[in-house]
């Protein structure tokens, strides 16, 4: 048997609320299992099912709301970090934008059920800006939903309980493998960049008082100050270093032609 | 990008800590013209 199962029979709501809140905030808790068990459990009558439904609702909306702010504080800077290991970091963000967009709120009802996507829909939709209230109804929904589906579960089919149990955990163990092999890839990714980058060390820096001073020297300016930032710009209210220019960096090849040769060049990012 | 460049006949360099530092410097920064700026959708 599941230790979370032992768990749930032990300690009851607690446990219930734990695993779950873990689960919503990304770790790899199986909370399937856990109302599986708090359904069978509910059955029995060790569990009462309200008050079940409603630690298990608790948990999961207290964690997402968590996110949810998460996401409003930290803006475009997810997508940005979840870009990040886009061959073309910019498309990916215009693209997952756009798509969060036309199904975030579908999505938010359906997340609970697909592993890694509970965990990501609500800071997406936080740092989308979708509103606090809209964001709870469709949060509240889903959460609900799956609640529901597999405390029922457990409760209806209480003797089959570790069958089910072994079903969905073996499901688990799948996704997890594949969240492994994912977490992998990001490291062999950024094993491989640093190598690949090794060379760049040789580049030769200059600070900003440098820069800044050369800047002053004359008009037209001695110097080129590009902006190289990879993720572009996708607030009004984005700043630059005064002067400089843009090269995309998905697009070097079209603007080389665009540069000057007889001056140097600063190129800086965030 | 810098070595790309510098490897292209440029003579390119790496401003140290970006744009951070330079804000930090309290150097002169500027707004991103509107038509490098791409919105991306937001619930409303």
């Amino acid at each position: 048997m599941p230790e979370i199962v032992n768990a749930v029979v032990n300690y009851g709501y607690l446990s219930l609320f734990v695993a779950l809140f873990l689960e919503a905030i990304g770790l790899p808790i199986p909370g399937a299992i856990a109302l599986l068990a708090a359904g069978a459990a509910a059955e029995t009558g060790a569990l009462h099912p309200l008050l079940a439904l409603l630690v298990a609702a608790s948990a999961m909306l207290l964690a997402d709301c968590l996110l949810y702010f998460l996401g409003r504080r930290s803006g475009w800077s997810l997508l940005s970090v979840l870009c990040g290991l886009s061959l073309s970091p910019e498309t990916c963000i215009l693209r997952a934008a756009r798509w969060f967009y036309e199904r975030g709120r579908t999505t938010l009802l359906f997340a609970k059920f697909l592993p890694g996507v509970n965990t990501m829909a609500p800071p997406l939709a936080g740092s989308m800006n979708m509103r606090a209230g809209q964001f709870l109804r469709f949060d509240v929904a889903g959460a609900s939903a799956y609640i529901l589906a597999y405390g029922a579960l457990g409760f209806l089919f209480h003797g089959m309980f570790q069958w089910i149990a072994g079903k969905v955990q073996a499901f688990s163990v799948v996704v997890g493998w594949v969240v492994l092999a994912g977490f992998a890839a990001f490291i062999a990714n950024r094993a491989w960049y640093y190598l690949r980058h090794r060379a760049h060390r040789s580049i030769r820096r200059a600070s900003v008082k440098e820069i800044a001073d050369r800047l002053s020297g004359g008009n037209p300016s001695p110097i080129v100050i590009a902006d190289v930032r990879s993720h572009g710009y996708y607030d009004p209210d984005e700043q630059r270093v005064r002067g400089s220019i843009r090269i995309e960096p998905n697009n070097l090849e079209a603007a080389i032609d665009t540069l000057p040769r007889d001056r140097p060049i600063y190129l800086y990012c965030t | 990008m810098a070595l790309q460049l510098r490897q292209k006949g440029f003579d390119t360099y790496v401003m140290a800590g970006g744009l951070k530092a330079w804000r930090k410097a309290r150097l002169p920064t500027e707004l991103v013209p509107a038509e490098d700026v791409e919105l991306l959708p937001k619930f409303h």
